[in-house]
């Protein structure tokens, strides 16, 4: 706590230095009748004419009305037009204030400052989702204006029970964190576990949701624990649930706590498409997520291992595509989903402009040149390829990360064991996803530990007139969402 | 601490991992094998699937079948002898046929068996063929215009030949080696032969024909007295003798009616042994079928004369089935029907009695009945015959 002094000049001064006299730092004293009206504001977060015409004008107008001239502060603070206007006293709040683009006045007979929203229009209008495209349901997305998000979700749950828990963090970047949940339905004592981990947080600066992550888990793991999302619709269904919803400034990215792995295979479109083809469509995605991990090692160890197991014809065929390939099968697999990898990563790295011959590349080198050099056998190809498809169904990039490094762990499993060795890395797999827990929530659930009443909403969908109840192994509280129909 | 066992732990993954390690193109798949004997010396061939195709690149994955032999005082000798001259790993993992020639088949299956069964590798249900006037050697070179190699023509051929004639079973290896090892039961096999020239069905160009030079003949079946060759069947009598064994799936019968031949086919014909005591077997057959082809002037809506058929039908079925078990009973002297089983099955007390002289003297001189209740089905789409049409 600093005292502003009484001076209006010394506090434009010294606000001038505080900011190193950095030029768009902007001050003006308007001098009424003997007493000094200091006025500073930063010119890169503040919008000029917004300035011009409600404090300025309003200073001006205030001086020429002789009759209420009593005390310019008070005068001040009653005139200006602005919906956004309070004082403090602290000059230590200055800086904050005034890269949020607010604007500062100070008089001479005051220890207290008004502050007044001028903020300049810094952010990008609300665009369609691009990391998480759907067909069907709302396609607007959050963006960098933290009002702007919050207001997303007020339009879509007009409830005052929607509350926002705000603090800052970042001791350079002061970065606003809003904590979202509905009052009634979300369990506090998760909500008091969240606050007690951010507010434990001291760091020089936040600028994305995905810093505060790691402060927000309890186990290890490649896996995500916490889902992140930039479409509102996927952030009011979780609130709906229960569930906690932390929302960072500057960052379309909200985190949604508690996450359970079931989470990652669903989609906020599932909500609004037909029960019945949602269940077929949750199965394939479980068939591809099988696949996606699977595939390459079980092909490894059938073909170097366990030939027993492969249909005759379908043996010498792949033994005759083998035949003059240098390399072991296992060497081959891990080169190809290598160069996959690498490939995607340059996908997403590059500029749109390149990204088409970047595939024709790809394309070509991986699945025509290669084989026909005689570098990798044909089947291998469309193993590799078959299991990078199934991997990209999920949209979520560090849930598709965590499902590459096991199929890198089952693919040497593979190769060195053979099939015994992916079932003993299933099971050390099964065991680590088990024990997984945040927020008294199991990764697994609802299927470890088994929730009967939970399985309307994870693999199979029962009808939206069928899903009385709320998950309860989020919640507790207000477990019914909708009356249960005649 | 935990890096040590971090060590031990990939130490022992790393020691223990590639056993077994094989990789696909460093192998040699043995799709068939067959078995001769050639004065005292075994030889044994394999029939290699996977030798790529010359001129042809790996990626279109065109494979040509080799024949290798092998010759030795014992199967093993034998086989280390193909080891030889193959470059690649023999796997026999994905072994479809086996073939024996007779001299072996006479001497006694059970001395080549124990090389095929202790082999963990090999799987115990691919087919055994028993080779009839020719070598199994041969019989693996020929090439067939309609399977890409010679061991899966023979294999679809037993398949569906069990399924629409009914002269030849198939029957596996582990099916074999059990009815070897039941008591009062003798096995019988499918036999295959070559109809033309050997050295030119050998040749690629037989492909390239139109007509064949030669191929493979599915023959009767080959009679067994515990592991040893006794004689072939005719057609005719493997298929009465499928019929007893339960075995016949579909079956087309010639009826002697009015001096003209009436065939008739029946896809469900069922056989119940039912043995009271070691001197008395009855056998009751049943089922249905269907006319195929009809020559001459019979009003086939009428039932009596349906009826008519019928009996001709069971008379003559009744008539073929007795010749064949009692050809059985006294030539080959083998429980091929497993009477003697049932009597095992039924009372193995008294059956360890009659073991010893079962062959001998209890199985030649059985009583046996047979019961049919035969009905024909369906007359097929034509009410009269076209013949009778026209005049």
């Amino acid at each position: 706590m600093e005292k502003i002094e009484k001076n209006a000049k010394k506090v434009l001064e010294k606000t001038k230095k505080l900011y190193g006299n950095s030029p768009d730092v902007n001050t003006r004293i308007i001098n009424i009748k003997g007493t000094n009206v200091g006025i500073i504001f930063l010119e890169s977060s503040s919008q000029a004419s917004t300035i011009s015409d409600f404090i300025i004008k309003g200073t001006l107008y205030s001086s020429s009305n002789n009759n209420l001239f009593q005390n310019i502060f008070d005068n001040l603070k009653n005139n200006l037009f602005n919906s956004q206007l309070f004082t403090i006293n602290d000059y230590k709040q200055f800086p904050y204030f005034l890269s949020s683009g607010f604007t500062i006045i100070v008089t001479d007979n005051s220890d207290e400052a008004i502050v007044m929203e001028t903020r300049a229009n810094l952010d990008r209008g609300v665009t369609e989702s691009t990391s998480e495209p759907i067909l069907r349901g709302s396609k607007d997305s959050f963006t960098e204006s933290h009002s702007k998000n919050l207001g997303l979700i007020r339009k879509r749950i007009k409830d005052s029970n929607l509350w926002f828990d705000e603090i800052k963090l970042g001791r350079k970047t002061q970065t606003r964190i809003s904590i979202a949940y509905i009052n009634g339905i979300t369990d506090k004592q998760k909500l008091n576990q969240i606050k007690n981990r951010l507010n434990k947080i001291d760091i020089d600066g936040i600028l994305d949701s995905g810093n505060l992550r790691d402060y927000l888990i309890e186990n290890k793991s490649i896996f995500p624990q916490i889902h992140s999302t930039e479409r509102p619709d996927v952030v009011s269904q979780a609130l709906l649930e229960g569930k906690i919803v932390i929302f960072v400034e500057n960052c379309p990215f909200t985190l949604i706590l508690p996450t359970v792995f079931i989470d990652y295979l669903h989609t906020s479109e599932d909500e609004y498409q037909k029960s019945s083809n949602i269940t077929f469509t949750r199965v394939l995605r479980i068939i591809a997520l099988i696949i996606t991990v699977f595939t390459p090692a079980i092909y490894i160890a059938i073909t170097t291992y366990d030939q027993n197991t492969i249909p005759d014809k379908l043996l010498i065929s792949l033994a005759i595509q083998r035949e003059g390939v240098p390399f072991p099968t296992s060497f081959e697999i891990i080169l190809l989903t290598a160069i996959f990898e690498i490939l995607r990563e340059s996908d997403i790295r590059s500029p749109n402009s390149m990204s088409a011959a970047m595939s024709i590349v790809g394309a070509l080198v991986l699945g025509q040149a290669a084989v026909d050099a005689g570098i990798v056998s044909p089947i291998t190809v469309i193993v590799v390829a078959f299991t990078s498809i199934c991997s990209l169904i999920f949209t979520d990039i560090d849930f598709m990360n965590g499902i590459r490094t096991w199929r890198f762990i089952f693919i040497l499993a593979a190769s060195l064991l053979g099939i015994i060795g992916i079932l003993s890395f299933t099971i050390i797999w099964l065991i680590k996803l088990a024990s997984l827990e945040n927020l008294q929530t199991s990764f697994l659930s609802p299927f470890a530990p088994f929730n009967k009443k939970a399985q309307n909403d994870a693999i199979y969908r029962a009808p939206e007139t069928k899903q009385i109840e709320r998950p309860n192994y989020i919640s507790n509280l207000n477990p019914h969402r909708q009356r249960r129909s005649q | 601490m935990k890096k040590y066992i971090l060590l031990i732990i990939f130490i022992t993954l790393s020691l223990t991992g590639c056993a077994g390690y094989k990789e696909l193109n460093e192998l040699s798949i043995v799709t068939a094998v067959g078995f001769d004997k050639k004065d005292d010396n075994y030889e044994l061939s394999f029939l290699i699937a996977n030798s790529p195709k010359e001129g042809t690149s790996s990626k279109e994955g065109e494979a040509k079948t080799t024949v290798y032999v092998g010759k030795g005082k014992t199967i093993a000798e034998a086989s280390k002898e193909v080891e030889q001259i193959i470059p690649k790993q023999i796997y026999l993992g994905h072994i479809n046929v086996v073939i024996i020639s007779e001299d072996i088949s006479k001497e006694g299956f059970l001395n080549i068996a124990d090389w095929l069964l202790r082999n963990p590798e090999t799987r115990k249900k691919f087919y055994l063929l028993q080779a009839k006037d020719t070598s199994a050697k041969n019989i693996l070179k020929i090439v067939s215009p309609l399977e890409s190699f010679p061991s899966q023509s023979i294999a679809t051929l037993i398949e569906s030949n069990a399924e629409s004639k009914s002269i030849a079973t198939s029957v596996t290896y582990s099916n074999f080696i059990s009815q070897i090892l039941e008591k009062g039961y003798d096995p019988v096999l499918p036999s295959v032969s070559i109809k033309g020239n050997v050295k030119k069905g050998s040749n690629e160009k037989n492909l390239e024909t139109t007509e064949p030079e030669s191929y493979l003949v599915l023959g009767p079946l080959a009679i067994f007295k515990q592991d040893k060759l006794k004689g072939f069947s005719t057609e005719k009598e493997s298929s009465m003798i499928n019929i007893i064994k339960n075995d016949a799936k579909e079956i087309n019968y010639n009826v002697k009616y009015q001096n003209e031949d009436i065939s008739i086919e029946s896809s469900k014909l069922k056989s119940k042994i039912e043995i009271k005591d070691e001197k008395n077997v009855t056998i009751k057959i049943s089922g249905l079928g269907d006319i195929y082809h009809i020559n001459n002037k019979i009003d086939i809506q009428n039932y009596k004369e349906i009826n008519k058929i019928e009996k001709a039908w069971s008379k003559q079925l009744k008539n073929d089935l007795l010749k064949v078990i009692k050809k059985i009973q006294t030539e080959y002297k083998a429980d091929i029907f497993g009477f003697g089983n049932q009597i095992y099955k039924n009372n193995p007390k008294k059956w360890e009695k009659l073991e010893k002289n079962w062959n001998n003297q209890y199985f030649p001189h059985l009583n046996i009945k047979i019961e049919t209740s035969l009905k024909i089905n369906q007359t097929g789409s034509l009410v009269k015959t076209i013949k009778e049409d026209k005049s």
